[in-house]
């Protein structure tokens, strides 16, 4: 019982349970809000010139210990024709950048001439994110309203919907001419991953409840009337919406050593704290609460999408049996978490089991926090091939990790029914049908599974002593995936051990992964290949970040109207 | 105009591949005319012009007809460096077990540099390339440059000799952006664009899942 392993990568990486990971204490929000508040970060509003018709700019300074930075936002008056979330829009209702410290009056007059053209504008290493985002036109229009006729708007609709406006696409590192993350990296604000992406979003949230509040003073000014302020709880309660698409599959493919160290981390949390031969009574309240708490968001998650529908119904059964074992279980002694763990590995759905994985983390903050810091990558180590391993030690390695794909039938169409490729619209990426679509000579290496047993085969005929430099001077058309069975043999969890273009895939699944490593919650795929979700709803607003807050926003206190109406 | 080093990665990545070559060697030039660009050197003039010259040819025909053989050639006496490079690289633990590694008739010599960079890191020794008139060593992390300008961008060397380990003079340290001559820019992006599948309302369609309204 001492000695507890990590969970193994043939077991977590497989495609249904990286689809049904839960946020947990390392998700990218939850590090940032908690390093803000612990360091007492600085939030200042200093401009805010937006006229009647809601266009204009915004910037909103943070102060950190030893650097500053600013989100300036744009906002417009966007026909409703013209809102999409596509990568393929042209125009959007706010644009926004971070910039890497406090703009002058001539950076932001360039910034407006290119931000709010996003990909068709140019940026400079200056500047750290460009982002956009649409309205809830609902919303938007019930919130305005309400405020303008001096009234607060229904929170029934408000948790419909959950935010005012959603981002489509939150660019970071080096993109449109953007600093690289290579610039920024030994910045301690920046060592996890996606904290740039995570704090422009925690601070695009405060303009919008601005933005908000202003449209409505103005339409009650124009109407010779007061509007109401909303009130602090209905404007915590909104997050910022997100549409994800396709572009994030690719990514978690692209980025191995990344998602490796991602995945690392979580399970390195899992394995600490199933080690715990025992666990005080304060842990054990804080978890019960935690759970009760979940228990909201679980009641509250709402998804039309049928995979999803099927996945809640099964979480929701989980959460009964959750409920049974903890009023029996002793959670103080006996290893009570490994315990806990091993009983949902045998009794829950892939949901029910990823929620409680995550959920044992949490009143271990001190042993598993740390991990955080050892999720950001550097991939120069790691990008070089070793060509004086022998072909006897990569055909072992492949047959270790790609077992499941020599073992495919890749002659089979529906094994290799898609195909990713990248559009010449805005280079938006997409997946296609293979046989129906003439896509297959753009084709994307993001089939490894495929690749690898392709090289296998490639390699029959090889002596074991043959070094693989001499194979791939023959063979460059295997050199990539060459590459990554040897990062994968450094790095277990790099790779998705799944068939990524077989007519079954759900691109929704890596989406999912990746978004909830930055800490969202109540995923709603809208397709199989694109997903809404809200980020830092119920998070306190920069001027209330305290400790005691900063940490356990992500769940909803227990004892809200939201229970009552999901109980 | 000023880029960041991680577009051009990615530019050259796609142009490498549109201009035939497997995805692996594509990331090996991307890779590459990154790190030639993080030192300054016209890295993506030098891709464009090596991309052109050996565009969707045969990569057996400019690579080296074995590694084994004393001095590498390829059998239509202009080596690729992109390929020689990689194969450099795969070799770095012969490299430093020879001594040396000579090259005959190679194409663009600077575009090989990097992947001695990579051989250095892996060897945890410095390793020098040297041709007529320029002489460069490097770490990994640092770069030493000895030669004109003329020599060290030269269309063809005839003899380009690795070494390891090589000393270390004048240190040169990367830089974090690039200035990025906009025609070699153009002609990269018209290889890119190669990989790019042409719009059609299908794909626009069906592709990234879209039908379901986005909006409300």
């Amino acid at each position: 019982m001492t000695d507890i392993q990590r969970r193994a990568p043939n077991t977590v990486m497989r495609l249904a349970r990286l689809g049904s990971i839960h946020q947990s204490r390392l998700s990218f929000m939850r590090v940032l809000t908690r390093r803000l508040a612990r360091e007492g970060w600085r939030f200042e509003k200093t401009a805010f010139d937006v006229n009647d018709a809601g266009e204009g700019h915004a910037v909103y300074t943070v102060h950190g210990p030893e650097r500053s930075y600013s989100l300036i936002a744009f906002a417009h008056d966007l026909p409703a024709e013209k809102r999409s979330d596509r990568v393929i829009a042209e125009a959007w209702d706010a644009t926004f950048t971070l910039f890497d410290g406090i703009p002058t009056a001539q950076d932001i007059e360039r910034l407006s001439n290119n931000i709010p053209v996003q990909e068709a504008g140019r940026v400079t290493g200056t500047e750290l994110s460009v982002s956009r985002a649409n309205r809830s036109v609902r919303l938007w229009e019930h919130v305005v309203s309400c405020l303008a006729d001096g009234r607060q708007p229904d929170p029934e609709q408000i948790n419909a919907v959950g935010y005012l406006m959603r981002t489509t696409a939150v660019y970071g590192s080096g993109k449109l001419g953007a600093a690289d993350r290579e610039m920024i990296a030994d910045r301690p604000e920046f060592a996890a991953p996606f904290q740039v992406e995570m704090l422009s979003v925690y601070l695009t949230r405060w303009f919008v409840l601005d933005l908000v509040q202003h449209m409505a003073n103005r339409r009650a000014a124009a109407n010779g009337t007061t509007a109401a302020s909303l009130s602090p709880e209905l404007g915590r309660s909104m997050g910022i919406g997100n549409s994800t698409g396709l572009g994030m599959a690719p990514f978690l493919l692209n980025h191995p050593v990344l998602f490796n160290n991602w995945i690392s981390a979580r399970e390195n949390a899992i394995q600490t704290v199933r080690s715990l031969a025992s666990a005080s009574p304060e842990d054990v309240a804080l978890f019960k609460s935690l759970v009760a708490r979940s228990k909201v968001t679980i009641a509250k998650w709402h998804s039309e999408h049928p995979i999803q529908i099927e996945k809640l119904q099964g979480l929701r059964s989980d959460v009964a049996k959750v409920d049974a074992y903890l009023a029996a279980a002793d959670l103080t002694d006996d290893h009570p978490w490994d315990k806990l763990y091993r009983w949902a590995a045998d009794t829950l759905s892939l949901e029910g089991q990823e929620w409680i994985a995550s959920l044992i983390l949490e009143p271990y903050g001190a042993l598993v926090d740390d991990f955080a810091w050892d999720m950001a990558a550097d991939n120069t180590a790691t990008f070089r091939i070793a060509g004086a391993m022998s072909v006897r030690d990569l055909r072992a390695l492949l047959t270790d990790v790609y077992s499941w794909a020599i073992d495919t039938d890749w002659q089979s169409p529906a094994n290799r029914a898609r195909a990713w490729y990248v559009s010449e619209e805005k280079l938006e990426p997409r997946l296609g049908e293979r046989f129906e679509e003439p896509i297959e000579e753009y084709e994307q290496p993001l089939a490894p599974g495929r690749d690898a047993a392709q090289l296998f085969k490639a390699l029959s005929h090889w002596p074991d002593e043959a070094q693989v430099a001499d194979f791939l001077l023959r063979h460059p058309e295997h050199r990539h995936v060459l590459r990554r069975a040897q990062i994968v043999g450094r790095a277990p969890y790099a790779e998705i051990r799944d068939n990524t273009i077989s007519d079954q895939v759900l691109p929704i699944d890596m989406l999912r992964c990746k978004l909830a490593f930055f800490g969202a919650t109540q995923f709603d795929p809208r397709s199989d290949r694109w997903v809404r979700i809200c980020m830092y709803g119920n998070a306190p607003l920069p001027m209330e970040l305290t400790p005691e807050n900063a940490d356990f926003w992500v769940f909803p206190a227990a004892d809200t109207k939201l229970e009552e109406s999901a109980a | 105009m000023s880029h960041s080093l991680n577009e051009i990665e990615a530019m050259s990545k796609r142009a490498a591949r549109g201009a035939g070559l497997s995805w692996g060697l594509s990331e090996e030039a991307a890779k590459g005319t990154r790190w030639l660009s993080a030192f300054g050197f016209p890295g993506t003039e030098m891709l464009t012009e090596l991309l052109q010259m050996n565009d969707r040819i045969p990569p057996i025909d400019v690579s080296p007809v074995s590694l084994s053989a004393d001095i590498w050639h390829a059998p239509t006496r202009r080596m690729s460096p992109l390929i020689a490079g990689a194969s450099l690289s795969d070799c770095a633990v012969r490299l430093l077990e020879r001594g040396t590694i000579t090259m005959q008739n190679v194409s663009l010599p600077l575009l090989a540099v990097p992947f001695m960079g990579g051989a250095a890191l892996r060897l945890g020794v410095p390793v020098a390339a040297e041709w007529d008139g320029a002489r460069v060593a490097t770490d990994g992390k640092q770069l030493c440059v000895q030669g004109e300008a003329e020599a060290l961008r030269s269309k063809h060397a005839a003899t380009l000799v690795f070494s390891a380990p090589a000393e270390m003079t004048g240190k040169r340290e990367p830089v974090m952006r690039a200035e990025v001559c906009e025609d070699s820019w153009d002609q990269l992006g018209k290889f890119a664009h190669r990989t790019f599948a042409p719009a059609t309302e299908e794909s626009r369609l069906r592709g990234a899942g879209a039908g379901v309204s986005d909006n409300d």
